[in-house]
C-alpha cells in the first residue's frame, strides 16, 4: 500500500479530514456532528496515516521519539498515550454529567452562555456539552486507536 | 428536584469504572477499589430497594428524566418494584463475584482489564434494568455484550476463541434483528418511549398506529431476548460460552445477564405491549393482544429447554459443564411461568404466576453463582473440575463440601432453601392453571417440570456424590484450598438459606414486582409523556 500515489494521496486528504473531523466535534451540540463522529474520523486520518506509513513512522517522524525495541506493543509509549486518552476522556465525560448534579440539576444536564461582540466570529457560543463531546472524542479516539495500534501490530 | 437515587446506580458503576482504570499500576489498591465499587453498588440499590419499597413520602415508581428532558423526547429512567427487583439480584451476585475474583483470577489476569471490564458488564445490567426507553435497552444490551465478548475470550487458547467467536457472531446477528425491530416499532408507533409507546398503543386510533405490525415486530424483539436468556432453540451458544468465561464471570452470566432477556420479555410484553388489542382468529390462541401470540411460543421454548438443559446436564462431565448446562434448562422454569402469565385471564393468575417466575429467577440467580464460585474455588483448589478426577472433596474440606451440598439441595428444590420455593410456586401455578382449565398444554406443563425437577436430581446428586463423596482421587490430596474463596461461598450459601428461611418478605417483594409490570396505568402515569396527542 505504499506505493507514491497512496502517499501523496493521504498527505493532501489527511489534513482535510482532521478538519472536518474538529468541526465536526465543535458543532455537536447544536448541529449534527459530535464527539463520537468526530473521534471517528480523527481515527480514519491516523488509521490512513498508518496504512500508508506504518505503526511506527507517528512515533519516530511525528513525535520524534525512539521506538524502543522488545516488549509487547502494550508497552508502546504512543499506546500507552491512547489508553490515557480513553481513561481521561471518560473522565472528562462523567464529570461534565456529575457537575449537573452540583446544581441540582439532573445527570447529564447542561447549559450554555453566548459571548457577543468577539472579533470575526461576532458571537461565540460556550455549551458544556461541549466538554461532554471532547470526553466522548477522547474515549473514541483513544479506544479505537489503541484496538487499531495492538491489532495492527500482531 | 428530581430523586438523584435512580441514576445513583449506574453512577456508581462508572465510577468504578474510572478508579480502577486510574488504579491500574497500584494493584492491589485496585483491587481494594473493584470490591468496595461492587460494596457500594450494593448499598446504593439497597437504598434506591428502599426508597420504592417503603419510603411512604416518595411517589413509586421512580421517574427520573436524564439532563432534564421530558419524557418522550429525553432519556427516561425507571425505578418500579421489577426494575429494583432485578437490581437486587445482580448487586447480591456482583457483590460476591467481584469479591471472589480478587481471590480466584491470578495476578497477571487481573491486571488485564478483568476490573474495568466487570464493572462495565455491571453498568450495562443496570442500564438495562433502569431504561425506559426501547433504544436506550439496546445500548445497555451493547455495553453488556461487549465486556461479556471480552470474558468468553478471556484466556485466550483455541476452545475459548472458537466460543467467543460463535458468541459473537450470535449476537451481532441477534443485535441487528433487535435494532431492526426498534426502527420498526419507532416508524410504527412514532416513539422510543415505553411509557409512549404503550400508551400510544393502547389507544390506536387516537394516535394513528396500526397495531398489526408490532405484533411481527414485538415478536423480532422476542428472538434476541430469548437468544440473550438461552432459551431453546438459541441455546446452542451458553455451554461453549459458560466454560470458557472466568467462572466468577460465568456466575455473573448465569446469574445476572440471563436475567436481563428474561426481564426484557416481562417488560415489554406485559408493561409495553399488552395493552395492543388486535381481534384475532388463529387457531389455538385466545385473547387479542400480543401477549396471545406469546404465550404458545414461550411455553414451548420453555418446555423445550427444561428436557434439553437437563439432558446436556446429565451427560457432561465437568462440573462447570454440568452447570452450564443446568443454567438453560433452569431458564425453562423461569420461563413457564411466565407462558402462563401470558395466557392468563384473570389478573389475580396472572400476578401469582408472575411472581413465582420472579422468585424462581432469584433463586437461580443465588444458587447458580453459588454453584459457579463453588466450582471456582473447587479448581482453585485441585486444578481441576473433572467430574471423574475429584472424589471425597467432602472429607478433604467439609466446609466447602457443606457449601457445595447447600447449592445442589437448593437447585434440586429442598425446603427450607430458596430453590423449594421457585420450584413450589412454579408448580402451583402449573397446577391451578389445570385446575382453572384441565387439558393437554397444562398437564404437559406438568410433565415437563416434574421431568425438569427428575433431571436437576440426578445431575445434583451425581456431581455431589461423585465429586465430594468417595475415595480421594490425586488431585483433591494434593489441594489447597483459599481461606477467603471460602468465606465468600459461606456469606453466598448462607444468603441462600436466609431467603429460604425467612421467604414472606421476599415473596411479597416479588409480588410487588409482579404487580408492578402488571400495572401499566401506573407505569405510563409515572413517566408522564406529554405531547404527540391526537392527529
Amino acid at each position: 500500500m505504499t506505493t507514491t500515489i497512496t502517499r501523496t494521496t493521504i498527505r493532501v486528504v489527511v489534513p482535510i479530514v482532521l478538519v472536518v473531523a474538529i468541526l465536526l466535534l465543535l458543532q455537536g451540540h447544536k448541529l449534527p456532528g459530535g464527539g463520537f463522529i468526530g473521534g471517528v474520523l480523527t481515527t480514519a486520518a491516523l488509521v490512513l496515516v498508518y496504512v500508508a506509513y506504518g505503526l511506527d513512522y507517528v512515533e519516530m517522524e511525528v513525535l520524534d521519539r525512539e521506538v524502543e525495541s522488545g516488549g509487547g506493543i502494550f508497552e508502546r509509549r504512543i499506546v500507552t498515550a491512547y489508553r490515557r486518552l480513553f481513561s481521561l476522556g471518560l473522565g472528562l465525560a462523567v464529570v461534565s454529567g456529575v457537575a449537573g448534579l452540583l446544581f441540582g440539576e439532573p445527570f447529564l444536564s447542561q447549559s450554555f452562555v453566548v459571548f457577543h461582540g468577539v472579533p470575526i466570529y461576532h458571537e461565540v457560543e460556550l455549551a458544556s456539552a461541549l466538554l461532554f463531546d471532547l470526553g466522548i472524542y477522547g474515549v473514541v479516539v483513544g479506544g479505537l486507536l489503541t484496538i487499531v495500534s495492538v491489532v495492527g501490530a500482531e | 428536584m428530581p430523586p438523584h437515587i435512580v441514576v445513583a446506580p449506574m453512577l456508581v458503576a462508572l465510577g468504578t469504572i474510572l478508579a480502577v482504570l486510574g488504579l491500574r499500576s497500584a494493584r492491589a489498591a485496585q483491587r481494594a477499589v473493584s470490591v468496595l465499587g461492587g460494596a457500594v453498588y450494593a448499598a446504593v440499590v439497597g437504598l434506591l430497594t428502599w426508597r420504592v419499597m417503603l419510603s411512604p413520602a416518595e411517589p413509586t415508581p421512580l421517574v427520573y428524566q436524564i439532563g432534564g428532558w421530558p419524557a418522550p423526547f429525553g432519556i427516561t429512567l425507571v425505578a418500579d418494584a421489577l426494575a429494583v427487583f432485578m437490581l437486587v439480584i445482580a448487586a447480591v451476585v456482583t457483590l460476591s463475584a467481584v469479591a471472589f475474583s480478587v481471590r480466584f483470577i491470578d495476578e497477571q489476569n487481573q491486571r488485564v482489564f478483568y476490573h474495568p471490564l466487570f464493572h462495565c458488564l455491571l453498568l450495562g445490567v443496570t442500564g438495562a434494568f433502569l431504561t425506559g426507553d426501547l433504544f436506550n435497552l439496546f445500548v445497555w444490551f451493547e455495553v453488556m455484550l461487549m465486556a461479556s465478548y471480552v470474558f468468553v475470550a478471556f484466556y485466550g487458547e483455541a476452545p475459548h476463541t472458537a466460543a467467543a467467536f460463535r458468541y459473537l457472531v450470535l449476537n451481532v446477528i441477534g443485535s441487528a434483528v433487535m435494532l431492526l425491530a426498534i426502527g420498526g416499532l419507532y416508524a410504527t408507533t412514532g416513539t422510543l418511549n415505553m411509557a409512549d409507546m404503550s400508551r400510544r398503543l393502547a389507544a390506536p386510533a387516537a394516535y394513528g398506529v396500526d397495531v398489526a405490525p408490532v405484533v411481527g415486530l414485538s415478536a423480532l424483539l422476542f428472538v434476541t431476548f430469548a437468544l440473550k436468556a438461552g432459551l431453546v432453540p438459541f441455546q446452542f451458544w451458553v455451554p461453549a460460552a459458560y466454560r470458557s468465561a472466568p467462572l466468577p464471570i460465568a456466575a455473573m452470566l448465569a446469574g445476572v445477564t440471563k436475567k436481563v432477556g428474561v426481564y426484557a420479555v416481562v417488560r415489554l410484553y406485559f408493561v409495553v405491549f399488552a395493552g395492543a388489542s388486535l381481534p384475532t382468529e388463529f387457531g389455538p390462541i385466545s385473547g387479542n393482544s400480543p401477549l396471545a401470540f406469546l404465550a404458545p411460543v414461550l411455553f414451548a421454548m420453555g418446555a423445550a429447554s427444561i428436557v434439553v438443559g437437563g439432558f446436556g446436564a446429565i451427560g457432561q462431565s465437568r462440573l462447570d459443564g454440568v452447570f452450564a448446562y443446568s443454567s438453560v434448562g433452569q431458564v425453562g422454569f423461569i420461563v413457564l411461568p411466565v407462558s402462563f402469565a401470558a395466557a392468563a385471564q384473570s389478573a389475580s393468575f396472572r400476578r401469582l404466576a408472575l411472581a413465582a417466575a420472579l422468585v424462581y429467577a432469584l433463586h437461580h440467580a443465588l444458587t447458580k453463582s453459588l454453584l459457579f464460585l463453588s466450582t471456582a474455588a473447587v479448581r482453585g483448589a485441585a486444578g481441576t473440575t473433572n467430574i471423574s478426577r475429584l472424589g471425597g472433596l467432602a472429607a478433604f474440606s467439609p466446609a466447602l463440601g457443606g457449601v457445595f451440598l447447600i447449592g445442589c439441595v437448593s437447585i434440586i428444590g429442598v425446603p427450607p432453601l430458596t430453590g423449594f420455593f421457585g420450584k413450589f410456586l412454579v408448580f402451583e401455578t402449573a397446577a391451578a392453571r389445570y385446575a382453572a382449565a384441565p387439558g393437554l398444554v397444562p398437564a404437559t406443563a406438568i410433565a415437563t417440570l416434574l421431568a425438569g425437577a427428575l433431571f436437576t436430581l440426578l445431575y445434583a446428586s451425581r456431581a455431589w456424590v461423585r465429586g465430594f463423596w468417595g475415595e480421594q482421587t490425586e488431585a483433591v490430596a494434593t489441594a489447597t484450598l483459599d481461606r477467603g474463596q471460602l468465606s465468600i461461598l459461606a456469606a453466598l450459601a448462607l444468603v441462600v438459606l436466609a431467603v429460604g428461611v425467612g421467604f414472606d418478605p421476599v415473596y411479597e417483594f416479588a409480588e410487588a414486582a409482579a404487580e408492578a409490570a402488571l400495572d401499566r396505568s401506573a407505569y405510563v402515569d409515572a413517566v408522564a409523556p406529554r405531547g404527540g396527542g391526537g392527529q
